[in-house]
């Protein structure tokens, strides 16, 4: 018999251990991955009326959080709502929890590996709104655990919805005059804006300062090549395109992957960049009509399945489109035509964009 | 010039030309249908039907009865046209240009740039048909919101037909205020089977009738059904329905009329449809099908390429008041034999709705004069 307990204590030994340095294991995910499905969909009625297509556990499509409340728990023990993007009630996809310990563990030990290996602390300036001011973003959410984990010092650079440029230069310059790096955070978007805004203000932010960036264009805004954006990115802060990284995440997801290029830069390895997969995590591309994972690097849509998803669904069919690359994933994006959404969005939106 | 000598021809000559311009099509696209298949993204076998099925209507009783319906309204046909065709369904063309052809209406064509092969064969057999009804009809490309040269497009016919999404029209609608479009926007189209089609003799009728209309180009058309209303209360009913259309109709006709592969956005569209079709209700899939079994409330569009909802309602009456917020852009109806003409009449008592009504099984092949959006088809095309 599964019990919720013995199912966390599963989870959170697995993330933990990985944290600690040790190695992954992907039979005991897969196996953890198979109980968890089980759990959820007796309990899940949307989630138990999936069929199952292969070996895998059936995945939830990412639409179904826009109209249903998708969680193993009563209402009333909800202790924190996190919803995407979105301009309208069904726009935007909704995750309930009632517990949020275990994707604060999985934020910390992912953000950890990925974005601050070298450092126990760090300067952040962070591009997007504080969390009192969008408590429904899990994004913010998770930039305000960063600043207390990670956060030597912690500004956001966001005042009254819209980015507050010369408050940025004033925390920029401050880093630069005291020789200590900053880790940069925030949306696309953000970091669109902010160079629509910057003009001449360019920087040469110390050594190891490092920038994450988040989120799709969704469709609504100015839109900027990957490649473009980095190098912009790079020539206006200063900042070696390998300590420039990608974060992807999602409203119906509780954990992240990223970039690999910072930690493997400081590990002294050079490797094609892409997407982290966390141990934790099974990343997959599958195939539009079978929904079986496809073969070696085939572009199809984007299945993952997230132990940290305890009290919603685990495995999780989003509308992205990626390819396997080496170790890890290319997500290529939003197909055409699925619904555009994300954080980004709300960004962009308060920024006035068209 | 060129308005002067094809309206110098008889109505006789331009019918016996139009009509030759069809066979020689029809025979060129038989001759290559791969080509066409790569160029629309439809299988070779579906490219054939839809040339076979189209071009058979511009035959010479057809295209005559035409001519004299036109001929009763008294009115003069105008002295061009311009014709923005859209992309998604090749056949689209061939009522858009022959039309005015009949007419001795000169044409400039501006083809989708995503598909310009068959403009191209069918202005090629036109010409070939008749060197003066192949100059009437001249075809340019050029790249959506390419301002100049759209308004050169327009401005340079005394009306312009356009067809595409709704976004497409507002725009062109909104550069240019004054002009005379004649707009064929966003649509879709629905079945309803009464209780008549789901009798033991009639339902194996009522079956590959619907799976034609659901295949037919892949469900990417305007007249493709999206949602199936069935005159049932009982979920057995309804279940056992969709298990049926999918064992004996899209899965067989998916032999003869192979789907084309899934493009990826299509795909990704696709599993999030039927993921929803199963929570909200349950869904029969195949390789290459889905049927979701869910109440009529809440719509979820499709995504085409043979997804197709069907929904249980108590008659033709709720079936319409189910229809009725789609307004203009629902195209046409698609109904059994016996539901028709109550069909039309409770359609025909609604203000917002002025859906075609047709028999299950030729919602894709319609009639040369079959009505567009509600009004003959050659609106706006006489003065």
């Amino acid at each position: 018999m599964i019990d919720r307990a013995a199912l966390a204590t599963r989870i959170e030994t697995m993330i933990a251990a990985f944290g600690h340095g040790e190695p992954a294991d992907t039979s005991a995910r897969d196996a953890l991955i198979d109980d968890l499905a089980a759990w959820q969909a007796e309990r899940i009625p949307e989630y138990g009326r999936l069929q199952r297509r292969g070996q895998w556990p059936p995945a939830l499509p990412t639409d179904v959080f826009r109209f249903r409340r998708i969680a193993s728990h009563p209402e009333e023990r909800d202790i924190r709502v996190f919803r995407s993007s979105g301009t309208t009630s069904t726009d935007r996809s909704v995750h309930v929890y009632s517990d949020l310990s275990l994707y604060d563990l999985a934020a910390r030990v992912a953000a950890r590996r990925m974005l601050f290996p070298d450092v126990d602390s760090i300067r952040l300036v962070i591009l997007a709104p504080p969390e009192d001011e969008a408590m429904d973003s899990s994004l913010d959410y998770m930039l305000a655990r960063f600043a207390e984990w990670f956060g030597s010092t912690s500004t956001w650079v966001w005042r009254d919805g819209a980015l507050d440029l010369d408050a940025m230069t004033i925390v920029l310059r401050q880093a630069e005059d005291a020789a200590e790096p900053v880790a940069l955070l925030g949306t696309s978007f953000a970091f669109v804006h902010a160079e629509d805004g910057l003009g001449e203000r360019w920087f040469e932010l110390p050594p190891r300062s490092r920038v994450m960036q988040t989120g799709g264009y969704k469709g609504r805004s100015r839109e900027v090549d990957a490649d473009l954006l980095l190098s912009s990115i790079g020539a206006r802060y200063g900042v070696p395109a390998a300590f420039i990284i990608n974060e992807f995440g999602a409203t119906e997801l509780s954990s992240q992957m990223y970039e690999t290029t910072l930690q493997e830069t400081i590990s002294g390895r050079t490797r094609p960049r892409r997407l982290w997969v966390p141990p934790w995590v099974r990343a997959t591309p599958v195939d539009p009509d079978s929904l079986l994972p496809v073969e070696g690097d085939t572009v199809g849509l984007l299945r993952i399945d997230d132990c940290a998803n305890l009290d919603s669904v685990c495995c999780i069919q989003t509308a992205d489109l990626a390819r396997r690359l080496d170790d890890g994933i290319v997500v290529l994006g939003r197909a055409k035509g699925a619904t555009p959404r994300g954080c980004s969005l709300a960004v962009d939106q308060a920024l006035g964009s068209p | 010039m060129t308005v002067d000598r094809l309206r110098a021809a008889s109505s006789e000559e331009r019918i016996a030309w139009l009509a030759s311009a069809a066979e020689l099509l029809l025979r060129d696209v038989n001759d290559a249908p791969g080509a066409l298949a790569e160029s629309t993204g439809l299988s070779e076998a579906m490219v054939a039907w839809g040339a076979r099925t189209t071009l058979r209507t511009v035959e010479r009783d057809a295209l005559r009865a035409l001519v004299e319906e036109t001929r009763m309204t008294g009115s003069e046909p105008i002295a061009s046209l311009s014709i923005v065709l859209a992309g998604n369904l090749f056949t689209a063309s061939v009522r858009a240009v022959v039309v005015p052809l009949l007419l001795g209406i000169p044409v400039t064509v501006k083809a989708s740039s995503r598909e310009t092969r068959f403009p191209t064969m069918f202005r090629d057999a036109l010409r070939r048909a008749n060197a003066e009804l192949g100059n009437a009809m001249e075809l340019v490309t050029f790249a959506g919101g390419e301002v100049q040269l759209e308004t050169a497009l327009i401005e340079g016919a005394e009306a312009t037909a356009v067809y595409g999404s709704d976004s497409t029209i507002d725009a062109i609608q909104r550069r240019h205020p004054n002009a005379r479009l004649i707009v064929h926007g966003h649509g879709v189209s629905v079945g309803y089977c009464g209780p008549d089609a789901l009798r033991r003799e009639r339902i194996s009728e009522t079956i590959a009738n619907l799976a034609l209309d659901v295949c037919a180009y892949d469900q990417r058309g305007c007249l493709s059904p999206q949602i199936i209303y069935v005159a049932t209360d009982s979920e057995p009913v309804l279940s056992a329905f969709a298990e049926r259309l999918a064992k004996e109709g899209l899965e067989p006709l998916a032999r003869e009329l192979p789907r084309a592969p899934l493009p990826l956005e299509v795909g990704a569209a696709q599993a999030q449809w039927r993921g929803m079709a199963e929570v909200e209700g349950s869904l029969v899939s195949g390789d290459t099908y889905g049927i979701a079994i869910r109440p009529a409330q809440p719509v979820r569009w499709s995504p085409g390429y043979r997804n197709v909802t069907v929904a249980p309602v108590r008659g033709v009456a709720e079936a319409v008041r189910a229809m009725e917020p789609l307004g203009s852009s629902l195209k046409c109806v698609g109904a059994d034999p016996m539901s028709s003409a109550s069909l039309c009449a409770e359609i025909g008592r609604s203000n917002a709705l002025s859906a075609h009504v047709c028999s299950l099984g030729t919602m894709q092949t319609p009639a040369l004069d079959a009505p567009a959006d509600g009004k003959p088809v050659w609106h706006g095309l006489l003065r």
